[in-house]
């Protein structure tokens, strides 16, 4: 069985919490469940909602038809009937608040009242206010759709933010410094909150700039540093991030992307900023870009990010978007968290080529053998990459099509091809490049899916392994939204072989 | 003991270039305070970009030479990494005011404790002699052929309004530049000092040198901002007229909260004189 529920509002109505709320009781209750967020850059008013998908079996992404539309305002109902299935039902309410229909929900699928208490408690505050409308709610609702579900697995739910949060504290973060910018803005939230008990710090300052310049401050005292932000602060970091590249300064930076150019779509969802990861700062000099697509690799390659850049003194970038980073998924498994040793010392740093004592250089012979001494880690990191996991497979091993993807579309990839005869490549290690990726797709149907409009995962491949994927074969989404199962299921059968 | 301070290094600046009075008063005061017990790990040093940041390669201390304009947020960082260093950083006038201007008001704002030294010549000399934010209306150079247009910007003022703690200018002679550093340490906080100091390929001495007197002898009270302000006001950076005075020495100091001492996590860091770097989990 499959089950999605619009939840929509205005700003300020509470459709997000009260999707959040559901989908945690439903994770308890045995469901997998997946929430994804759209929202307009607005505080108070326009329209908002969240869509809610849960199975009895595993589901990583929301389809195109809705089931159940809660609707807080009147706009709501006009603007997503169209989408309503056949059959599905309306919930509205004039005047009701968002808890009232978190009551009528538990009523109707048949989730105890004691765990809508709990989430209330969590929530801190409105309490009673809460409670009241919950149990109008619970008490006018008559309908029950009651299922039992037998799921031995322990779910959690988390989204790739809290995820990437986790994987930092258990990495040992010492300072994480940021400037406020959707997406990325709650991992700051969310390790602020845990600051104290955790022993870590976390300061907003004054522009990504003096952000990653603070980073690189106090990782060289030995600190363990990371930054965060998205493709406009990222832009601003980047003379840095060179910095970084010619000083061997440990720095593990998040970027969460969104549509683009310039302040493109503030609040909506992209993978177009693969190529600025890899190639952003200027010279040469080695990089790890990792692209996570779930919040339990979040976690994981967060602590990649740690181990690589204490190694090896390098910057790491993890990659992820607003749709990765704000939508919650429902795990069954238990993250591997790799620990990494502090390994940098205050000493004598520099962003000019240096000497041996940490001092400018200008000498032929010192250079090259400084560049050298850059080229040959990089490849001592594609060696140490290779004992990871770089990628995963998916679906049907020995078949003659395969899907390649990376980050946020592995959900609505694993869910659209389960009734289809494809192998899903998901890269996770975007830099550097897996050399086994090119033995999984040679000569096979290669299927490009991407949340962009040139597919630069694409370009990523073509240059890796020589294997240029032709333009019919590419599925590019670019109107900030993310990928939707049922149709993705249709769109890779029409390029199947 | 006395500790060599030396790197290998041959000083680049012109011969006769002011910068070698500003190294040899920081590298005298850091000496003494190592005879007076300190270790020489206890200091750092940052510079960012131009000729001031060649300092790095003439102090074998440790420390970064860091990109132009972002000496002020490196030094927070590592103060926030390791709130125990006793830190000194060196800007130019075009690090500080023109590329780094945003970070100048927040160090004021954060005052971190550290000792920030703004070299100033009043010219982007490593580039060939530009024009900066404290040039005076008329300079001409290759790139203002028609003369410098706008007013220059008054440091001192700047700093004062933007809060910080510690506020002052020195000219760029050795005996000054101890002075007011021996004062900056014993001072709790961001210490800002500015160095009028010649270039003297692009931008010389145009006369301010005799203009000079000091606040010390002549009895300011530095603890009084409204004075400070109007000392702040005798010289506005535009060139020299017959009547100018320049006002040298500390300005302004009031001791306030550092950053360090502002968060839980950094004081326990000072009280166990340890970084982050020194946390196992």
């Amino acid at each position: 069985m499959k089950f999605t529920i619009l939840f929509g509002g205005k700003a300020g109505q509470g459709s997000n919490v009260l999707s959040t709320i559901l989908g945690s009781a439903l994770i308890k209750k045995g469901y997998y469940v997946f929430v994804s967020r759209d929202y307009q850059s607005i505080i108070r008013g326009g329209h908002n909602f969240n869509v809610l998908t849960f199975s009895d079996a595993p589901i990583y992404s929301n389809n195109s038809e809705i089931d159940l539309i809660i609707s807080l305002d009147e706009s709501t109902i006009s603007l997503h009937k169209k989408e309503l299935k056949k059959g599905g039902n309306i919930i509205s309410g004039e005047g009701k608040g968002n808890m009232y229909f978190a009551g009528r929900l538990f009523k109707m699928l048949c989730l105890d009242f004691k765990v809508l208490e709990e989430e209330f408690k969590e929530l801190g505050k409105n309490f009673a206010e809460n409670m009241k409308e919950a149990k109008e709610g619970y008490d006018e609702e008559k309908k029950t759709a009651c299922k039992i579900v037998s799921n031995k697995s322990k779910l959690t739910f988390s989204n790739g933010n809290r995820g990437i949060s986790k994987g930092a504290i258990k990495s040992g973060l010492d300072v994480y410094f940021a400037y406020p910018m959707t997406p990325a803005t709650n991992v700051i939230s969310e390790l602020a909150e845990k600051q104290i008990e955790n022993n870590l710090i976390v300061l907003e300052l004054e522009s990504e700039i003096a952000v990653i310049n603070a980073a690189i401050g106090s990782a060289i005292t030995g600190a363990k540093t990371m930054i965060g932000t998205s493709g406009g602060g990222f832009d601003l970091m980047t003379e840095s991030l060179s910095l970084t590249g010619v000083a061997e300064v440990p720095l593990v930076i998040y970027l969460a992307s969104r549509p683009g150019p310039s302040t493109g779509v503030a609040t909506y969802t992209g993978q177009g900023d693969l190529d600025l990861a890899r190639h952003s700062g200027h010279g040469e000099f080695p990089r790890m870009v990792l692209a996570p697509g779930n919040p339990e690799e979040a976690e994981e390659l967060t602590s990649q990010a740690f181990y690589f850049t204490q190694k090896f003194g390098i910057p790491a970038i993890i990659l992820s978007d607003k749709h990765l980073a704000e939508s919650f998924y429902t795990s069954d498994k238990t993250p591997v968290i790799i620990s990494s040793k502090k390994s940098t010392l205050l000493k004598r740093y520099n962003s000019y080529e240096t000497d041996e004592f940490g001092c400018a250089t200008e000498n032929a012979e010192r250079i090259k053998r400084n560049v050298e001494e850059r080229l040959k880690k990089g490849r001592e990191i594609e060696k140490e990459a290779e004992k990871f996991k770089q990628f995963n497979i998916y679906g049907n091993k020995n078949s003659k099509n395969v899907v390649v993807s990376f980050g946020s579309t592995k959900g609505a990839i694993l869910d659209a091809i389960k009734d289809l005869d494809v192998k899903f490549i998901q890269i996770l290690h975007i830099e550097p490049f897996p050399s086994k990726v090119k033995k999984e797709i040679e000569g096979k149907n290669i299927v490009l899916v991407e949340n962009s409009a040139t597919g630069q995962l694409g370009k990523v491949i073509a240059e890796k392994t020589g294997i240029i994927i032709p333009e019919n074969s590419r599925i590019l989404r670019y109107d900030g939204r993310p990928f939707l199962h049922d149709e993705l299921n249709k769109e890779i059968r029409g390029k199947l072989k | 003991m006395t500790e060599n301070l030396n790197t290998p290094i041959i000083p680049t600046w012109c011969p006769g270039c002011w910068n070698f009075q500003i190294l040899a008063g920081v590298k005298n005061v850091i000496n003494e305070e190592i005879k007076k017990g300190k270790k020489k790990d206890d200091f750092a040093i940052v510079s960012g970009i131009g000729c001031h940041a060649k300092i790095f390669d003439y102090v074998n201390l440790k420390g970064i030479n860091t990109l132009h304009g972002r000496v002020l947020p490196t030094c927070l960082g590592m103060k926030v990494g390791n709130p125990n260093l006793n830190l000194i950083a060196f800007s130019g006038d075009g690090d500080c005011y023109a590329e780094g201007m945003e970070h100048l008001i927040y160090a004021a704002r954060y005052n971190a404790d550290f000792k920030y030294f703004v070299h100033n010549n009043q010219v982007f000399a490593l580039t060939v002699g530009q024009s900066t934010p404290t040039t005076e209306i008329g300079y001409k150079d290759k790139t203002n052929p028609l003369g410098v247009k706008l007013h220059p910007i008054n440091s001192i003022k700047l700093m004062l309004t933007a809060g910080a703690s510690f506020v002052a200018r020195v000219y760029a002679e050795k005996e000054q530049i101890e002075y007011v550093l021996k004062e900056a340490m014993k001072h709790k906080g961001f210490a800002f000092i500015e160095v009028l100091q010649p270039c003297i390929i692009f931008h010389d001495d145009t006369g301010y040198g005799e203009k000079t007197y000091s606040l010390e002898k002549t009895g300011h009270d530095k603890t009084n901002f409204e004075s400070a302000m109007k000392k702040a006001d005798e010289f506005d950076y535009n060139g020299v007229k017959k009547d100018t005075k320049i006002p040298l020495g500390i300005f302004y100091q009031k001791e306030r909260t550092i950053f360090e001492e502002l968060y839980p996590q950094l004081s326990e860091l000072r009280k166990k004189k340890i970084g982050w770097g020194d946390i196992k989990r």
